[in-house]
């Protein structure tokens, strides 16, 4: 019998994914107004990050390498989880580097400047790692299949599910319970405001951007074993997490969440009842929620009205 | 002054007239001598280096395999120039990366024809990418040779006069396992096709296949490009409770779809079929190779040649390559040298000579490491060889060793039936010629 309940939990995780990939994005663009063209290459070099810390050949050699790689899996995971973040947020601190100058400017320079930088990061991929794919290997315990309804569900689909929640919440306490979160909002409406009042903008904005870096790479580690690992994997980040962020509203947190939720159950659901407008369906989704509310679900004036 | 003054006198509308009727004339009488224009393009110099475009994918869902296909090609060219080239003269090759994207595949093809001066161009795993860039090979008359793109209408409704398809097509790979897995495995049946032009050729061949074995298909589903996730498909098999799947799922697609089902373990659920599967595609997962599928060679097949090729594989992969050569590979490496020889033996590089040459050919199975032997046919320019079927190897004998070859079909068990039926090629002169 075909039932909806399992393709309605699919679309839900698919969805949390979705907005997991989106929310670094959703953070430049909505305390920076800047679009961060690089964020899907940056999600790529997550992935990639993390797959030198797991995959073999390790990065290091001698005693360290012989010590890490004694290591149960779950744990060098657990800790890749938080490192590959980490790293690629050095180079997330490095591009606002670069983009400081164009800050007032015409937005089209960022843009280019992303851009470019995107281009950079697939080439140095391509360069380390080859145009070969690569897996990236999970514990044992979120692996494999388990029976639930009657059908085999993915271990590792739920537990990136989960962790895409969890990812979500740290995100939302940071930006709407902590101090730094109130800063930052009030930095993006009144910068003159919060630099009178004796706050270091440049900081903060180094301190965003890094986050959303973060994001981006923690979304590419836990997408990897889903998705596989290979140079151009940005692309296939970077056009849904614009898609979403435009859908929720740009700079909602919530818009970016729940839209990501959206686009998740719609992917999901029109795979199951009419499979070939299964990808065309967020575009779809897109265009109707446009067509009449033209700042999305959540959004108020957003720099795109600017 | 005088004198211009004169002769200015002279010219006349009727002497112009006059002139220009007899201008005309002349050309005309040199028209019925010469014309019509024999050459519309002539690169050929005393020992210059015959140029040949490789239109091999580097990024998109094919990469891989595009990266596997320019290894083959270049190596069979270095061995080429290795031994003096072809009629003396050194062979040169430019690529570009055609990104799996037909418009970029345009515009490639037409670089290396137009600026470049490319007399042949080979190499495309994508169907789209083939097609477009046979259009513009027509246009100028440029032989093509598509290496890997399975779809059956390239060598059907697309098939061209100048172009010549190396690897088995769906149709083929698909009458090596449909029939014989109907009887063993099940009637019912589901489709997995990737929507264009390559898997709803496949999934049709395999759907005709099916029902004339006796089968039934209880469901189609399409998958768009780019899928990256499959999970509502894979909950719609196990609700739907196929005994066979029969996916036409290629490039990256098919192999997050193989990782997925491998994954789930649905491949104890329900046997998968599949037309063929690239050996690039599984290289980084050997765990996602799933079910039986069909492909024109293996590095382990115990034939003559095949261990040499190996060898010499290996001898100049660097280390981003994949360590032995694949099918893809391989289809890459026959279609270059059997062009490269019909050169030689045509004693020219005049397009027409090479294609008549091309359309004769036949390739005795030691020569082509193959258990049978192969030919070319002439009213599709589609290679006809041996199809093999295999599964994921349980016994390897070391990390490379991913294929058990479980038959080899002759070429003429498992010829495609529609291919002949749709496929007219042009009269030759209706080609510009060209010299390389």
């Amino acid at each position: 019998m075909f039932t909806l309940i399992p393709f309605l939990i699919n679309g839900l995780t698919l969805g949390l994914l979705f907005a997991l990939i989106a929310l670094g994005f959703m953070l430049i663009v909505g305390v920076m107004e800047q679009i961060n063209l690089a964020h899907g290459s940056l999600f790529a070099l997550g992935a990639y990050v993390a797959y030198a810390m797991l995959g073999p050949p390790l990065p290091f050699t001698g005693e360290v390498g012989a010590w890490w790689a004694a290591l149960p899996l779950w744990l060098r995971y657990a800790v890749a989880l938080i490192i590959a973040p980490c790293i690629v947020g050095l180079l997330g601190i490095l591009i606002e580097q670069g983009m400081r100058r164009t800050y007032g400017k015409d937005p089209l320079f960022g843009l280019l400047l992303t851009f470019g930088a995107a281009l950079v990061i697939e080439d140095l991929i391509r360069s380390i790692w080859g145009t070969r794919d690569y897996i990236l290997p999970t514990p044992d315990a979120i692996s494999g299949g388990f029976i639930a309804l009657n059908l085999i569900w993915s271990s590792y689909r739920f537990f990136a599910a989960a962790a895409a929640a969890v990812f979500i919440l740290l995100t939302w306490l940071l930006i709407e319970r902590t101090r730094f979160g109130a800063v930052i909002k009030a930095g993006a409406h009144d910068s003159e405001m919060v630099r009178a009042l004796g706050y270091d903008l440049a900081k903060l904005r180094i301190a965003v951007f890094a986050i959303g870096t973060m994001l981006a790479a923690a979304a590419g580690m836990i997408m990897a074993p889903i998705w596989g690992i290979r140079p151009h994997m940005g692309v296939d980040a970077v056009i849904p997490a614009f898609l979403i962020i435009v859908l929720g509203g740009v700079g909602s947190f919530w818009g970016a969440v729940i839209a990501g939720l959206l686009v998740g159950m719609v992917i999901g659901l029109t795979a199951a009842y009419a499979s070939e407008w299964s990808l065309l369906s967020m575009y779809i989704l897109l265009i109707v929620v446009v067509t009449f509310r033209s700042r999305g679900l959540f959004g108020k004036k957003s720099i795109l009205e600017a | 002054m005088i004198r211009e003054k004169a002769m200015i006198h002279k010219i006349t509308r009727r002497s112009l007239v006059k002139g220009g009727t007899m201008l005309a004339g002349a050309a005309a009488g040199l028209g019925t001598i010469y014309g019509p224009w024999k050459h519309n393009r002539a690169y050929a110099q005393e020992g210059k280096p015959i140029k040949i475009g490789l239109t091999c994918d580097a990024s998109g869902m094919y990469g891989a395999s595009g990266r596997s296909e320019l290894r083959g090609i270049t190596m069979c060219i270095d061995e080429f120039n290795a031994n003096g080239g072809v009629l003396g003269r050194k062979i040169e090759w430019i690529t570009a990366d055609t990104e799996t994207n037909p418009a970029t595949a345009s515009r490639v093809a037409e670089r290396f024809i137009n600026r470049e001066d490319c007399s042949i161009l080979i190499g495309a795993i994508h169907s789209g990418v083939a097609n477009a860039i046979t259009q513009v090979a027509e246009k100028y008359g440029t032989i093509y040779l598509n290496t890997n793109s399975s779809s059956p209408t390239e060598s059907g409704e697309n098939c061209s006069r100048i172009k010549f398809v190396w690897d088995g097509n769906g149709t083929n790979f698909t009458m090596s396992s449909v029939t014989a897995a109907v009887e063993r495995v099940g009637k019912k049946w589901l489709l997995l096709t990737n929507d264009y032009v390559w898997g709803h050729e496949t999934s049709d061949a395999t759907r005709k296949l099916v029902e004339a074995a006796g089968g039934e298909i209880i469901d189609e589903l399409l998958v768009p490009q780019n899928t990256r996730d499959f999970t509502s498909y894979l909950l719609k098999i196990q609700q739907l409770q196929p005994e066979v799947v029969a996916p036409a799922v290629g490039g990256d697609d098919g192999k997050i779809l193989r990782a997925q089902v491998a994954e789930l373990g649905l491949d104890q659920q329900a046997a998968w079929v599949q037309s063929q599967q690239d050996w690039p595609d599984v290289w980084a997962a050997p765990e996602s190779i799933v079910g039986i599928f069909g492909t024109n060679w293996y590095h382990k097949l115990k034939l003559p040649g095949v261990d040499d090729f190996v060898k010499r594989w290996q001898a100049r992969a660097d280390e981003g390559a994949i360590p032995v050569p694949g099918n893809v590979a391989y289809c890459g490496y026959m279609g270059m040298r059997e062009t490269l020889r019909a050169i030689e033996r045509a004693g020219t590089t005049n397009n027409i000579a090479i294609i008549k040459e091309l359309e004769q050919l036949k390739i005795p199975a030691v020569d082509r490491m193959q258990d049978y032997d192969a030919w070319m046919n002439p009213d599709t320019h589609h290679l006809q060889q041996t199809i093999y079927l295999a599964r994921r190897n349980p016994n390897p004998v070391d990390d490379t060793d991913l294929y058990e070859i479980i038959s080899a079909s002759k070429p003429e068990n498992v010829i495609d039936p529609q291919e002949g039926q749709m496929c007219k090629l042009a009269p030759y002169d209706q080609f510009p010629t060209v010299d390389g």
